[in-house]
């Protein structure tokens, strides 16, 4: 028998689901992508280094600071430009924006209503309006971060190779700072919200991938870590993973060791949590999970957990910044030098990875970029494989609202996926 | 009177003031989604609260984004068109959109001018794809186009992303059946208004001049060049500002940065030569 969704909604992108299932086995589980090819890496083969953030981030719409922050990251790192410690601080702050806003919307309003049994979210902020107004809140927050910063949510347009065009003003930054405590508190009220909702049990072991780093629970920096033992330099990645185009298909999927893997929140809250902020890490401590958790729905709760980072490390940063010279952001001249750079920072759903090749005038030679999405898809195929023969046994509407959930709670977007 | 007074002045009107002609019938509304980044649909829904006022002051027949129920193909009073059509199913469906709503807005940058992935038409064109994949067979890597190519476009919510608060402005107006024109006014307008200083003075290449506004000049006002991407206001004096600029950049220069939001083309149709 077949088991075909035309196309997912409340997701980011394009994207509809098939599998075959025969006498019980299932015989193939495939995400099908519907998105058109924007051939991001394609148009920037050619163009001035300096036009590569302003493009790379219109891959996509949630996540463009990620995108922006891991072109600039790679650009520096061919030409050898070396950025003060306030804009990394700052740039730091701007991606810890991102995922609040990311997450919240993510978690509240595109996976929610799937354990509520509530297909519109409409009705959904209409019967939890308590639960919405703190899910804006919080959602908020991470927006007027990113906009203090880069000047603008959705394609900021502040940061730069080299640092920043603009630094924020310090009553902005202060706002931050106060606003915290506050976002905190509702961020831990919705964390208690969601600890009660009742995720559908599923367990299969895979790898975990993310950055990992000394000190802290790593989102800008680090080295890429796995539970099965890898511990790489960035400028490995391509080294170790494998980029795989089929036939016909649009999304490169990635392998490493010839299998399928794991980015994204759950990841880094299994492969990091010790580094965790105390309020962060009482409330993943407080799930009672067993580690390592190979739950994926638990993603949204890895999610929630890491609302509660962002938001202590926001305060943070932006306390220290507070305390230094932000005119140290300003990028200041550099020489444009002919070289190879790659980078990798922790978007939202996952390590994101750039390379970049510049030619000694500033022109782009070649470019890769590999997404999370399209790292986890064949993860969530090889998922939902194990996860079918489990739900047999309902009505086929029954069954295409689980796997809806199934693959709403990966947060996949498919816009990043293609690029 | 500028874009900013009227914005303040509609605030200022009661909620059901705004959306009293059709208070009755709740207009039947649907935003589709081409390819794209899907930005210009969370600028929307960045808007929060006054987004959730907007939908329920309609009836959302179709926006994937929040809801998972299935489109019922009704007719619809207005549809709101983000992305460009790269694919052929992308093509059918904005076709088939047209025929079922009296307007059609195209909703930012990638609808009305063709976006980031346009810089391909300039580029090595349905070659650009070599670039990027192994097998090229069977995927979809149509010539970029503006939907207006394909169909009627009724209005342009202009920018990338667009920007929201205009879209709160002009919204009421179109589903009373209105169709309203963004005045003709540069970027710069907003600019100075902002008290920012003037980045051509800088002789930091700006495009401002010759740029519709609207924008709240978001870009120049955290020291990013305008790049022309809410698109040529119609009475811009292109040729001088291409003088001015000179001064400032090479032809390619000039070249590259007009076709990051695909507003080379239209500069090419209004010089009447290849820049």
């Amino acid at each position: 028998m077949k088991i075909k969704i035309n196309h997912i909604a409340k997701m980011e992108g394009h994207a509809g689901f098939m599998a075959s299932v025969l006498s019980g086995n299932v015989k193939s589980a495939k995400i099908e992508v519907k998105e058109g090819v924007r051939l991001i890496e394609g148009v920037l083969i050619g163009r001035h280094f300096k036009d590569m953030p302003v493009i790379a981030q219109r891959i996509c719409g949630i996540c463009p600071v990620v995108h922006n922050l891991t072109s600039i990251k790679a650009i520096e790192n061919a030409m050898g430009i070396v950025p003060t410690q306030e804009t990394e601080k700052l740039r730091e702050l701007l991606e810890w924006g991102q995922i609040i806003h990311s997450h919240a919307l993510h978690l509240f309003f595109l996976s929610l209503a799937d354990f509520l049994n509530i297909e519109n979210d409409l009705k959904l902020v209409e019967k939890y309006p308590k639960e919405t107004k703190k899910a804006i809140k919080i959602r908020e927050y991470g927006m007027e971060i990113v906009r203090i910063i880069g000047g603008r949510v959705i394609h900021p347009l502040t940061n730069e190779p080299g640092g920043f065009k603009k630094a924020p003003n310090t009553e902005d930054l202060k706002k931050i700072v106060q606003k915290s405590g506050e976002i905190l508190t509702e961020a831990l009220d919705l964390g208690s919200f969601f600890q009660k909702i009742s995720l559908p049990d599923f367990w299969r072991e895979t790898e975990y991938i993310s950055l990992s780093q000394s000190g802290k629970y790593a989102v800008y920096d680090g080295d890429i870590v796995s539970n099965r033992g890898l511990h790489i330099a960035v400028d490995k990645f391509e080294k170790n993973f494998l980029e795989l185009q089929k036939q016909k298909e649009v999304v490169k999927k990635v392998e490493h060791n010839g299998k399928s893997y794991m980015v994204g929140a759950i990841a880094r809250v299994n492969l990091n949590r010790s580094r965790l902020r105390q309020e962060a890490y009482n409330f993943v401590n407080n799930l009672g999970w067993k580690f390592p958790n190979y739950n994926p729905f638990n993603n949204i709760l890895a999610q929630m957990t890491e609302v509660i980072q962002a938001i202590c490390e926001s305060a943070t940063i932006a306390k220290q910044l507070l305390q230094s010279d932000l005119e140290r952001v300003i990028t200041e001249k550099y020489e444009v030098k002919e070289g190879q750079g790659s980078a990798a920072v922790e978007a939202p759903r996952g390590t994101l990875y750039y390379f970049v090749d510049i030619d000694a005038r500033g022109y782009i030679k070649n470019v890769n970029i590999i997404t999370p999405t399209a790292q986890v898809l064949s993860n969530l195929e090889d998922d939902i494989a194990v996860y079918i023969p489990g739900i047999m046994e309902l009505n086929e509407k029954e069954k295409e609202k689980k796997l809806r959930a199934f693959i709403r709670a990966y947060d996949p977007c498919i816009s990043c996926a293609v690029h | 009177m500028t874009l900013k007074k009227v914005i303040k002045e509609e605030k200022t009107k009661k909620k059901s003031e705004t959306f009293k002609n059709f208070q009755n019938k709740k207009p039947k509304v649907a935003i589709v989604s081409l390819t794209s980044c899907e930005g210009c649909q969370f600028a929307l829904l960045d808007l929060g609260q006054k987004f959730l006022d907007f939908s329920e002051s309609v009836e959302m027949v179709d926006f994937r984004l929040i809801e998972d129920e299935e489109d019922t193909g009704e007719k619809l009073d207005l549809v709101l068109v983000e992305g460009n059509p790269v694919t052929k199913e992308n093509e059918t469906l904005l076709k088939k959109v047209r025929k079922r709503s009296k307007i059609l807005a195209a909703l930012g940058n990638c609808a009305a001018m063709g976006g980031v992935p346009e810089i391909k038409n300039y580029q090595e064109g349905r070659n650009t794809i070599k670039h990027v994949y192994k097998y090229i067979q069977g995927i979809n890597n149509l010539e970029i186009k503006e939907i207006d190519n394909f169909v009627k476009v009724d209005f342009v919510f202009p920018g990338c992303p667009i920007n929201a608060e205009e879209f709160l402005f002009y919204i009421p107006r179109l589903l009373r059946g209105e169709t309203p024109v963004i005045p003709d006014s540069p970027v710069c307008v907003e600019c100075r208004k902002k008290g920012n200083r003037c980045l051509l003075l800088d002789k930091i290449p700006c495009f401002g001049p010759m740029i519709l506004g609207g924008c709240d000049a978001v870009c120049p006002t955290a020291k990013m060049p305008c790049q022309g991407c809410r698109g040529l206001r119609p009475a811009g004096n292109i040729k001088a500002m291409r003088t001015t600029l000179q001064k400032m950049m090479t032809d390619e220069e000039f070249e590259n940065m007009s076709e990051i939001y695909g507003l080379r083309d239209d500069l090419e149709d209004k010089l009447g030569e290849t820049i």
